[in-house]
């Protein structure tokens, strides 16, 4: 009975000093991450939440009080004609430095996946614009790009061709800033292709030689699809990071001539800092929360199930 | 394990708090230190732009802290005046605005109706030192706001003509330059050489439009700013000017962002005869007139039907909510920084207008004025200086406008009236 009894007793603490335990284990993830919570908390949500909330306001950044207008923000800023010609510029602009950053560094990386002096080199260099701050880059390009002083149109003239004006006329100054979007991201896209293509498993090159496969479908039916998650990944941060290009806007042009260069993160700041309309502007920072976040969604939806993964 | 784990976190919570305890504990700590290390009464003011403006701004308030021991001010650089204003903004939000900045001065309106700057009318009626006759009639317009005085006149300009005089003199036309639209024009047409050189280069400017539409007698908005009046006759006959003369490549008009460093790029090449730009800029542009070994000669800008020149440059505000203390050292250093020698001081160095009478009649800037006349002709412009206008959308308004101009000009068959009356569609609604 008395051994029955300490057992029973043994077998009580036991389950107790379990019981706690399991508390103990159950709790401490969430008190491990509970600062990382805190910063996320006070630095993402709550700004964001901030601007969900201005959007349905009227505010110019100092008056005491904010007016609540409804949805008339979001209204007025769909019927925009100027917010239009922003949202088609920010597509073209994205979807053209993308696309074309994507597929010149792709057959640059194809060529540079060699040893040698001479490659390295090569890859050195059209890797150092990325290092190179932004605003540095937009200066040496606003000189570049001058009408009548400018690099380009000096060179171009050498093979008569006449000066074009590349910033100052609406048909080309969008065109111009891809061109240094597609310059600056060239060397960074090449680095992450060369990983990529230095990744894939050399014995299944010599099976398709064994074949005497050609190079073009070498290329097609196993480099590309090896090379998907790379791919993927680049098309991704590509996007992403040209739907919200500002800096070579800001210093380059403006936004200017007649708004052919004005991009969402252009007009947010324009509206919000030149002219004052906070509520208007962090509406059209939900419009851009809204497209960044439906990409992000549609991309890994869709995409990550045709992609190649290794195992 | 279990122990450390527990340990651990334990030891972050207890970082994390004391971090928080010591930055508060930090910062308050350096207050007190601020405040009690000298008896002075502490003030910040916030300038804009660098290079010789900047310095005459730095060199002002060292001379102002070391005429007296009550106030001590601390100058901060802010950008151009588009950064200083949304600092400022910024700053008075999060509660921590200078005491004293600067306001451009078509943005004293929505500075002062939104309740950031404090009204000077009672500072200036219990104040026997300030003479408000003093300051120059023409660059008061932008000082009042709804009938109260929100600003002082400090660093002001207004634009004029500059001209290459051995172009014009090769060219066998009077240096003395053009009076009005006609011989504008006609001065144009003889200072172009095809492939060499045009007759002016200049950008898509809004502040040289509204002197164009102010020669003609007009002004941009209507004067209780309920409506937008740069589509008017006015209006219309400047911007079919500008586009005839274009078309005609005898002015060249540059759109885009770096057009103002294009004209000033082709007028010290030589590659045009004649640019529009701010007085402030004199003294740099004789310098480079005197590097690229040509003469330099200033005139007024051409009138039409009339004379009416906008004003430009920026007025002293002091940020409303302050302490009766700090308002009375702002108020003591405005004072001081807008006086008659400051005034000369600052127009010395750098081209910018004395903006009191008494600067002007004195006799350091006489001398001045007999020795390089170039000085005196925006000061004598002023006869015909107008405020500018101070609803709280003219910077977008202007925007719009600077769209529509570029826009009539690229396109050969959009006409300047169809532009003008499109801008206006769009700028009406920001004005209600």
């Amino acid at each position: 009975m008395t051994l029955a009894n300490s057992n029973e007793t043994l077998h009580r603490k036991r389950e107790q000093s379990a019981l706690s335990a399991l508390n103990w284990v159950a709790v401490r993830p969430y008190m491990m991450i509970f600062p990382a919570i805190i910063v996320f908390t006070l630095f993402f949500l709550y700004p964001i939440g901030y601007m969900i909330y201005l959007s349905f306001h009227d505010w110019n950044f100092v008056s005491p009080d904010k007016d609540y207008v409804g949805f008339s923000n979001f209204t007025a800023l769909l019927q925009d004609a100027k917010f239009q010609q922003v949202l088609r510029n920010t597509f073209m602009y994205s979807f053209a430095t993308v696309s074309l950053t994507i597929s010149i560094s792709l057959l640059l990386a194809l060529w540079l996946n060699k040893k040698g002096a001479m490659y390295g080199f090569v890859q050195g260099a059209i890797f150092s614009p990325h290092i190179i701050s932004l605003v540095s880059i937009s200066m040496l390009w606003m000189w570049i790009m001058d009408t009548d002083y400018g690099l380009l149109n000096w060179f171009l003239n050498l093979f008569g061709i006449s000066n074009i004006p590349w910033l100052t006329d609406p048909k080309t100054s969008l065109l111009s800033l891809i061109i240094v979007a597609v310059w600056k991201g060239i060397g960074y896209y090449t680095l992450i292709f060369i990983a990529g293509l230095q990744s894939i498993p050399k014995d299944i090159y010599e099976a398709a030689a064994l074949d005497d496969t050609s190079k073009v479908r070498t290329f097609f039916k196993l480099t590309l699809p090896m090379l998907s998650p790379t791919l993927f990944f680049l098309t991704i941060i590509g996007l992403i990071g040209s739907f919200q290009v500002f800096e070579t806007i800001s210093i380059m042009t403006k936004g200017g001539p007649i708004n052919s260069t004005n991009t969402i993160v252009y007009y947010i700041y324009e509206n919000g800092f030149r002219f004052f309309k906070i509520g208007y502007a962090s509406t059209a920072g939900v419009i851009l929360l809204l497209v960044v976040g439906v990409f992000t969604i549609i991309y890994f939806k869709l995409l990550s199930r045709k992609v190649h993964y290794q195992s | 394990m279990k122990n450390i784990g527990r340990f651990i976190t334990l030891l972050v919570l207890v970082l994390v708090l004391s971090a928080c305890g010591d930055n508060q504990e930090g910062t308050g700590s350096k207050d007190n230190k601020a405040s009690a290390d000298s008896g002075r009464t502490e003030i910040t003011y916030w300038y804009a732009f660098g290079d010789k403006i900047g310095e005459n701004n730095e060199n002002l308030v060292k001379m102002f802290n070391d005429s007296q021991d009550k106030i001590l001010v601390k100058a901060e650089f802010q950008g151009g005046y588009g950064d200083l204003h949304s600092k400022t903004q910024a700053a008075f939000a999060a509660k921590n605005a200078p005491e004293v900045t600067l306001n451009e001065i078509a943005s004293m309106g929505v500075f002062a109706r939104s309740g950031m700057t404090e009204n000077l009318t009672p500072f200036i009626e219990n104040d026997s030192d300030v003479n408000l006759e003093d300051f120059n009639p023409g660059l008061m317009g932008n000082s009042y706001v709804d009938g109260n005085i929100y600003g002082l006149p400090y660093l002001r300009s207004t634009p004029i003509l500059y001209m290459n005089a051995s172009m014009l003199k090769e060219a066998g036309l009077d240096p003395a330059g053009p009076k009005n639209w006609k011989e504008f024009e006609e001065y144009l047409r003889a200072l172009t050489v095809d492939g060499q050189s045009v007759g002016m280069s200049m950008p898509v400017g809004i502040w040289y439009f509204e002197a164009f539409v102010g020669a003609g007698g007009e002004d941009m908005l209507a004067s209780d700013d309920s409506e937008v009046t740069f589509n008017g006759t006015a209006g219309v006959e400047a911007l079919e000017f500008w586009k005839r003369l274009a078309e005609e490549g005898i002015l060249k008009i540059h759109a885009g962002d770096e057009a103002a460093a294009q004209a000033t790029q082709d007028f010290a090449n030589g590659r045009s005869a004649m640019m529009f730009t701010s007085t402030a800029n004199l003294t740099q542009n004789l310098a480079i007139a005197e590097e690229n070994g040509f003469e330099l000669n200033t005139a007024f800008m051409p009138s039409n039907k009339t004379s009416g020149v906008p004003t430009g440059g920026a007025n002293l505000v002091m940020t409303a909510g302050l302490s009766p203390e700090k308002q009375q050292a702002a108020w003591e250093f405005i004072k001081w920084m807008t006086a008659k020698e400051q005034t000369i001081y600052a127009s010395k160095y750098t081209g910018y207008l004395p903006s009191r009478l008494s600067a002007i009649d004195s006799e350091e800037m006489q001398s001045l004025y007999e020795e390089i006349p170039q000085y005196k002709v925006a000061v004598d412009q002023l006869q015909y200086g107008k405020a500018r206008p101070m609803a709280e959308a003219y910077p977008e308004i202007s925007t719009i406008l600077a769209d529509e101009i570029t826009r009539s000009l690229l396109e050969p068959d959009l006409s300047p009236k169809d532009a003008l009356d499109k801008a206006a569609e769009l700028a009406n609604p920001l004005l209600q």
